[in-house]
């Protein structure tokens, strides 16, 4: 519970509804989808920048944590509020400012979810590329604090490279305007690439401009099964090696196919040990003629059945599939850990086999499922935590995955974040000074540390 | 005693975006994630029954959305109706809903209390209707109840006018026998068009559904038991509902609660084979139908998807498509067809600023297409959609089969 005298304070900014503190309502914002949980002391639902600042005006008087979240989306527990204190949740304010696809860009609160950025600009034929698994609930403040990526970010790139401008609260409560509508703009320090990431640890994102793009004329979506794993990875390094630019490349092992399958019933091929989920798009004549490179590419690789999707449908089938990989398997244990280690490219077909040696020296079930093109594997260990030493086995296995990763020149994660899941790695992939150098930065913008406390700095 | 929920939540959150109540209030609480995690947490013994963990339980449509979405297979649906079960046996029910399940729960007392509530409709000050509301819904906008129930208004068994071509048992519900018998009327119509001749047990009554939300298990047995012995050993070709819900409830609940109490659940399932909705029977043997040639000018249609067409049956592709081959109907979609309206059994009334948002919705997009008739297959939210619109609204509210049997060639 808060100190009466800071709940009075909070309480004059927002109306009790959109302000709670009994212990039903606070269990539900002590999770997101990864597996550690820890309690709020209050939840508390800002509307406007100016809300917003006041409330951490008040919690930085006090010195009370708060830790933002959107829908709770996220894999490796960034909106947990470890050290308790204040959730902001920013799922009522959500509304979108300004749509123009002339100067391609679209403004919006923190709390608007992805799939409605999309909505409001599929009329105009435009289109907002960072894709997360979660899209359909995810919000794009909890997306651009975690840099969120997705399958068609191979081609297009992650949240980061559509953030024109933000509006961000910093932990003193002052409000601060970087960046503009303009593609171009190179007007003093880089801010966006300082907050787009920081996973709340930094400052408050309440606004932002983003850039758009118009959509493709061509949509080709190609599935390819293979019967040996290391040859559909070779098949993706070959493609990617060849020049070609796929929109995304999404590989599934055996055990992922069977197990989607089991649920989904899309007649994916149960016999297949590998899969590749192929997407470009473009200009119609282009499309076709990558089309033809690739499927030479992934026939030289021993692919055995290369299906085009006929209609949307079809599409639309696929990429639920490859969608629901992650709650499908949610079912196989208590508990899930989807890692994102992030590989070069040409280094996937040894990631992937250390993944497969590593877990079956623990005797863990795996499934291998990976954003293949950027390299972005998926590794995913249903297990239960309560059973204390299949727990260890697995976190045994993960260091050895992580370690793995850091000797192909790999890093942490991909499109992830760091949040409790892997912040007593980043000694493998960054220097002592480098980590330093991270919390000289955010020493000088959270002197008291109230944003975000616990995580990664 | 507390039994533990097998299921694997993976709390991916991909439930949020499913669920109406989640999308009006952006709320976690009101997610079936959240639910599923306080109902852990309840079995753990680390969160103890209160009176708000049962108001979070029942702020729930019982849509079943989360049930057929989820990538993990959860049956929320059967999960939900269990805790707020528990929920009603450690807080007890309110005393509106107490009311209810003790009406729905004997069909003298139904019998009686729509004979009351129609007097009372009678008496009931003009004044005092027009400014008064239930639930969202304005009192003057409630349908008036039929004047004699649609059951003791029919025979038994009903002979088509021509050479059967099969039977059907047919079971009302307590919508089309108490509120809208001209749905009732329309199947019957429909039906003995199609040469079937049907046969409307006298002794079925509330399908239970309402009660086994309410948590009022005990009053639900009975119901099950009096509806499978009055549907069980006919020799039919289908048993014949119109209301989703009704069917919802004999084709997954019966089989599953007669199984719970320990019981045999063959006749549950016998009866669970041969439940068919109206609109999918009708649409499997469209040739059977004759429309009247003298109808030539085409009548503008929009259609909203009830949840327990669409989650249980799957079969709102089907009355979409049925709607769309008729002669007479230009189909026009709403964008929104398929979202929830808000209804919800007795989530109008029990959460009406939640439900008045949703059903807003729902008209205004409605409207936007520019229909004369709104179709839909569920007496709430027939209820809930018909009583929102003004009473002098040119856009009218039916279920598809009033619209069929009117276009029916006389034969």
């Amino acid at each position: 519970m808060l100190d009466t005298q800071v709940k009075n304070e909070l309480m004059t900014i927002v109306d009790t509804g959109r302000y709670l503190d009994r212990p039903e309502e606070l269990a539900c914002y002590a999770y997101d989808a990864f597996v550690v949980e820890a309690l709020p002391d209050a939840v508390i639902f800002p509307e406007t920048t100016q809300e917003v600042s006041d409330i951490v005006k008040i919690a930085s008087r006090y010195k009370v944590p708060v830790t933002c979240r959107g829908a709770g989306t996220s894999v490796c527990g960034a909106p947990i509020p470890l050290r308790h204190g204040i959730v902001i949740c920013f799922s009522k304010m959500d509304k979108i400012i300004d749509v123009n696809t002339r100067d391609r860009y679209i403004i919006v609160q923190p709390g608007v979810v992805n799939v409605d950025v999309q909505k409001a600009l599929a009329p105009f034929g435009f289109f907002y590329p960072p894709d997360p698994g979660s899209m359909n609930t995810a919000t794009i403040g909890g997306n651009m604090a975690m840099n969120a990526g997705g399958p068609r970010c191979l081609k297009y790139g992650v949240t980061i490279d559509y953030v024109l401008g933000m509006e961000v609260v910093l932990a003193s409560g002052d409000i601060i305007r970087f960046g503009s509508k303009n593609i171009k703009d190179v007007t003093g320090y880089k801010l966006s690439s300082l907050f787009c990431g920081s996973e709340g640890t930094l400052g408050i994102i309440t606004e932002a401009i983003l850039k758009v793009r118009p959509l493709p004329e061509t949509v080709k979506t190609l599935m390819v099964t293979f019967d040996d794993l290391d040859n559909t990875a070779k098949a993706v390094t070959d493609i990617i090696g060849s020049g070609i630019i796929p929109v995304a490349m999404e590989l599934m092992d055996k055990l992922t196919l069977n197990t989607i399958e089991d649920v989904a019933n899309l007649g994916l091929d149960r016999e297949a040990q590998g899969s590749l989920l192929i997407e470009i798009d473009g200009v119609k004549e282009a499309c076709e003629r990558e089309m033809t490179l690739i499927i030479e590419k992934v026939k030289e690789n021993g692919a055995i059945h290369v299906q085009e999707a006929k209609s949307e449908v079809e599409r639309e089938r696929l990429w639920t599939a490859r969608r629901s990989a992650y709650g499908v398997f949610a079912k196989l244990a208590p508990d899930i850990v989807s890692e994102d280690v992030t590989v070069p490219v040409s280094k996937v077909p040894a990631m992937i086999r250390k993944i497969i040696e590593i877990t079956e020296k623990y005797g863990l079930k795996v499934g291998v499922l990976a954003h293949a093109g950027d390299g972005n594997m998926h590794p995913m260990i249903p297990a239960n935590k309560a059973d204390k030493e299949e727990w260890q086995r697995v976190e045994r296995a993960f260091d050895e995955i992580f370690q793995a990763a850091a000797a192909l020149d790999g890093t942490l994660s991909g499109e992830h974040g760091i949040g409790l899941a892997k912040s007593d790695y980043l000694p493998l992939v960054m220097n002592k000074q480098t980590i330093d150098f991270m919390k000289k930065i955010k020493q000088a913008v959270d002197p008291d540390g109230i944003l975000n406390p616990g995580k990664f700095v | 005693m507390k039994k533990k929920t097998p299921q694997n939540c993976g709390k991916c959150g991909l439930c949020l975006n499913v669920c109406p109540v989640y999308k009006v209030l952006k709320e976690e609480p009101a997610s079936p994630r959240a639910k599923l995690q306080l109902i852990k947490a309840y079995e753990n013994d680390t969160l103890s029954s209160s009176p708000l963990l049962k108001e979070i339980m029942s702020k729930c449509l019982m849509c079943g959305s989360c049930t057929t979405n989820c990538p993990s297979g959860i049956d929320h649906y059967s999960t939900f109706m269990e805790m707020r079960r528990k929920m009603v046996e450690d807080q007890g029910e309110t005393p509106a809903i107490k009311s209810l399940t003790y009406l729905l729960a004997r069909e003298y007392r139904l019998k009686f209390g729509a004979g009351l509530a129609r007097t009372g409709q009678k008496f009931v000050p003009d004044l005092f209707a027009r400014n008064y509301k239930l639930g969202n819904i304005p009192l003057k906008n409630f349908p008036t109840l039929n004047a004699t129930p649609f059951r003791k208004a029919h025979d038994v068994i009903i002979h088509p006018d021509k050479k059967p071509v099969g039977k059907v048992v047919y079971f009302t519900g307590c919508a089309t026998n108490y509120l809208y018998d001209d749905t009732g009327v329309a199947t019957i119509g429909i039906l003995k068009h199609m040469g079937y001749e049907i046969l409307i047990p006298r002794d079925q009554t509330c399908c239970a559904i309402p009660l086994l939300f309410h948590g009022a298990a005990d009053r639900a047995s009975k119901n099950i038991t009096t509806n499978i012995n009055a549907l069980k050993g006919h020799d039919v070709d289908a048993i014949i509902v119109d209301c989703s819900t009704c069917g919802e409830a004999l084709t997954n609940e019966y089989p599953r609660f007669i199984e719970q109490q320990g019981q045999n659940p063959s006749e549950a399932n016998a009866i669970a084979e041969k439940v068919m909705n109206i609109l999918s029977f009708i649409d499997q043997q469209f040739d059977r139908l004759e429309f009247d040639p003298n109808i030539t000018e085409k009548l503008s249609v929009t259609y909203h998807a009830p949840c327990h067409t669409k989650n249980n049956f799957n079969a709102h592709i089907i009355v979409e498509r049925l709607i769309e081959r008729l002669p007479f109907v230009d189909y026009k979609r709403a964008v929104d067809a398929d979202e929830c309206c808000g209804g919800g059994g007795t989530f109008f009334y029990e959460y009406p600023e939640v439900s008045k948002k949703m059903v807003d919705k729902k008209i205004e997009n409605a409207k936007a297409v520019n229909a004369s008739q709104w179709l839909t297959d569920c007496p709430v939210c027939r209820m809930n959609l018909a009583g929102n619109l003004d009473t002098d609204d040119p856009l009218k509210v039916l279920h598809p089969v009033t619209l069929i049997y009117s276009a029916l060639k006389d034969i």
